[in-house]
């Protein structure tokens, strides 16, 4: 049976898919909203076993992608390969700081968006420079800090630590 | 340390469930784009639907708030009048061509709001607040008074996916206005600046030579966008591919993320629409020549003939 803990984490992990959304789809904001999708799947997985992480991942890259004309799937394999492997490197890496979290959010948001680009990128594209070193840095920071404000009220809010 | 997944046994199993979802979600991804479009629909008229409804809905309002905020501009401060008032007026010079332009089209177009996504995996689309209920099919040319934005690619009820010829996928059948040079028209991505990214026309014959500042508009082919609306303005020569076909590159007539309203076409593919933006008419060389008398196809000027057959 799940702790109190475990179902305001996963409250608060479905607010935060819930304001992906409402920031992109229904404001239709771009780059000026954090991807929360990926940070939510971030946090998320750490606190799951591997195979749900995958499956987490698995729907919520459905979810993004049910907008894509081009490359429907590329997402949901990305966030599949993502959430499986952020659960998994509990192994590798442990801690809860906040230095630690936002590292953690920064690569995995960072590693995302580099494999949705290998996937779904346009052949016609160029500026794979600029775009990995600079736009997506920007965008991985962006939703470090986002994820780490969002866990800051959710610990605030129930006294997790 | 948290151990969700114990022994080595149990790792293994984790990671084949882990490995059945991989081979789930690359399914997906390589799936014919039927069977992902009956997904794609599934998912956003479910789970997606608040959103998109959401969205439809804050639309409507900002445009009727539209007063509320010039008032406000006006008490905040002069400067703010005149850069609100400069917005305003270029929306307002856009809605009333394209209120002129839907006088002329008459039924066969319908407008349609413009509802823009926000999220990175539907880049270069947006929605629009009409669908099959309104007569709006897959397919269906959208154009603004300038000329056109792209087509429809997925319909529900009330509302539908456009994609707009920034996408990677879209591609145009082209000619000059005299109908002397075709050719195919597609994105050339700019990917430090997207707001910088233009046509291109591929395939044009090697002996043709376009000026710059030439209009290009659709030549009617693969019966989706209907002759003769502007695509773009001709800026200079990209390339010549050794000796056979030439690229050019293409100012387009519509910047996407600047179009809040649109039209959508709902009547014949097979109209010409050159005089609804005063161009020419080309003469049409690219459709079934009428028969002669004794049966026979009347010839053709095979100098114009379009080098490329492609149905879009």
């Amino acid at each position: 049976m799940a702790s109190r803990s475990d179902l305001s984490f996963w409250v608060f992990f479905t607010l935060l898919v819930i304001a992906h959304f409402i920031l992109h789809v229904a404001l239709g904001l771009r780059e000026t909203a954090p991807d929360l999708l990926t940070v939510a799947l971030l946090l998320g997985v750490r606190r799951t076993r591997s195979s749900v992480a995958a499956a987490i991942g698995l729907l919520l890259g459905l979810l993004q992608d049910s907008l894509s004309l081009s490359a429907f799937g590329a997402d949901a394999v990305v966030l599949t390969l993502l959430g499986y492997a952020g659960a998994r490197s509990r192994d590798l890496f442990e801690g809860d700081s906040l230095l630690f979290v936002a590292a953690f959010l920064f690569i995995g948001k960072w590693l995302h968006d580099f494999g949705y680009w290998l996937l779904a990128r346009d052949p016609s594209a160029s500026g794979f420079v600029s775009l990995f070193l600079v736009d997506v840095p920007i965008a991985a920071l962006y939703a470090a800090v986002a994820g780490v404000v969002a866990l800051l009220l959710y610990r605030a809010s129930t006294g997790e630590r | 340390m948290l151990d969700f997944d114990g022994s080595k046994k149990a790792r293994r199993r984790e990671a084949a469930i882990a490995l059945g979802l991989l081979v789930v979600a690359l399914t997906l991804w390589l799936l014919p784009a039927a069977f992902q479009s009956s997904v794609r629909k599934a998912i956003q008229g479910t789970v997606l639907s608040p959103f998109l409804s959401a969205q439809a809905v804050l639309s409507g309002r900002r445009a009727s708030s539209v007063d509320v905020t010039e008032v406000r501009a006006q008490r905040d401060s002069l400067v703010a009048v005149v850069s609100a008032q400069a917005t305003l007026s270029e929306e307002n010079r856009r809605l009333r061509e394209l209120l002129r332009l839907h006088a002329r089209t008459g039924p066969s177009f319908i407008p349609a709001e413009v509802l823009q996504l926000g999220i990175g995996t539907a880049e270069s689309t947006f929605m629009i607040n009409v669908g099959s209920e309104e007569g709006v099919r897959v397919n269906s040319p959208v154009i603004a008074a300038e000329g056109l934005v792209g087509k429809v690619v997925e319909v529900r009820d009330h509302m539908s996916q456009v994609m707009d010829w920034t996408h990677p996928d879209y591609r145009a059948s082209v000619m000059t206005v005299d109908g002397q040079s075709m050719g195919i028209a597609q994105a050339r991505h700019d990917t430090d600046n997207r707001e910088q990214d233009v046509l291109v026309i591929n395939g044009a014959p090697f002996h043709t030579d376009l000026r710059p500042g030439q209009l290009v508009v659709t030549t009617g082919r693969g019966n989706i966008f209907p002759r003769g609306i502007p695509v773009g303005i001709v800026l200079a020569i990209d390339e010549a591919d050794t000796g056979w076909r030439k690229s050019y590159l293409l100012r387009p007539m519509v910047r996407p993320e600047v179009v809040t309203s649109v039209l959508v076409g709902v009547g014949p593919v097979d109209a010409d629409l050159s005089e609804l933006w005063g161009s020419a008419r080309a003469p049409d060389t690219t459709r079934v020549p009428p028969r002669s008398p004794g049966g026979r196809p009347a010839r053709r000027d095979t100098s114009t003939v379009p080098i490329t057959t492609t149905g879009q």
